[in-house]
């Protein structure tokens, strides 16, 4: 019998390791994915209607998601060279569902620049990209490439997921209905990644604070270009600077769990 | 468990759990957990707020300070204390 077949059975009696050995698997990110996505091929159902934009409002979104497939590349490129680095078999499996979710976000942002008329995609990103979400993705990888799993964890899974649930939450409030619909099946994936991110990294630095310092080393040195970045997507979303300090609060609380602030 | 706390556990209010709609983890787990109302949603005694993700997390009994529950949408682990307003909160633990 598989664990939560019996009616009884209560997930919260779960002791830790049988929890982490339940949630980071392929067989729970088929049941989760297949909740949201199923009837849904490229994030969206047929019966979803497309409206007609005006010019400036589909020259916003093209940016905006022109900005959303390079945070995306950065994290599909981050997160598959993070299964190397991951510590554990049961992270190796969850960076893994992550590498295919990433890539699933940017291959579901294309087709919808598709839709608004771009047909060289490449060159629209590299015409409108965020130097600052550049330099991020750049700061990301080096990361990476260094072997530092904490620092790049932190930077991707706890970083941009946690910018990027915010950005992507504020977005389908107002967003076209096929967007929208696209947006949210990405948010329900986010959920599981910064979560992940939290968790690893809290759950390493009570084993052995004195991996703490590192990281509020990283954090100082990306929180100017995560601030940029931040801003530069909530300006292209014409979110009123009154409603942005709420929209920050998310990532500050994580970082004050984590006690790196 | 200890036969204290099956004695405890077994004194509770006990809640017949049923879907609501969440549908981010896989079947068998949905029925604990909802999607959050935002601040003017009323919670049941059996339910607390992920402060990672902001679902609700949804026990079959009526939860007190001290319980453990996992949110298995952002995969956390908390328990349960006493807000400074005497409601229910979820802390993280590592």
């Amino acid at each position: 019998m598989l664990l939560g077949d019996d009616e009884d059975f209560d997930p919260h009696l779960l002791d830790e390791d049988a929890f982490v050995g339940e949630v980071q698997t392929f067989e729970f990110w088929f049941g989760a994915v297949e909740g949201y996505l199923t009837g849904r091929p490229y994030g969206r159902s047929a019966a979803t209607p497309e409206i007609e934009l005006d010019d400036i409002r589909q020259d916003r979104l093209i940016t905006t998601l022109c900005n959303y497939c390079v945070g995306e590349t950065a994290a599909l490129e981050g997160a598959s060279g993070l299964v190397r680095l991951a510590p554990n078999h049961h992270a190796k499996v969850f960076m893994a569902t992550q590498v295919v979710d990433e890539a699933r976000h940017l291959e579901v942002f294309l087709r919808r620049l598709g839709d608004l008329g771009v047909t060289d995609t490449d060159a629209e990103i590299r015409k409108r990209a965020n130097p600052a979400l550049l330099d991020f993705k750049d700061s990301l990888l080096a990361l990476v490439d260094g072997g530092e799993w904490d620092a790049a964890v932190f930077a991707q899974n706890v970083i941009l997921e946690s910018m990027e649930f915010t950005v992507f939450r504020s977005h389908a409030e107002n967003a076209d209905p096929i967007t929208a619909e696209v947006l949210h099946g990405v948010i329900s994936d986010e959920r599981r990644h910064f979560g992940f991110g939290e968790n690893d990294l809290g759950r390493r630095m009570a084993a052995d604070p004195s991996r703490r310092p590192r990281l509020q080393e990283v954090k100082e040195q990306l929180d100017a270009i995560v601030l940029s970045v931040f801003e530069g997507a909530l300006d292209d979303l014409e979110v009123p600077m009154a409603d942005r300090p709420r929209l920050g609060q998310e990532y500050l609380e994580t970082v004050e769990r984590l006690g790196l602030t | 468990m200890s036969e204290g706390r099956e004695a405890a556990a077994a004194s509770r209010h006990s809640y017949e759990l049923e879907e609501t709609g969440f549908n981010e983890v896989p079947k068998k787990w949905r029925k604990f957990y909802r999607y959050w109302g935002g601040i003017d949603d009323i919670l049941a005694p059996n339910e607390v707020v992920c402060p990672v993700c902001k679902v609700v997390i949804r026990s079959k009994r009526k939860l007190r300070p001290g319980d453990k529950v996992y949110c298995m949408p952002c995969m956390s682990r908390m328990v349960v204390v006493e807000g400074p307003d005497g409601r229910l909160e979820a802390e993280v633990i590592f």
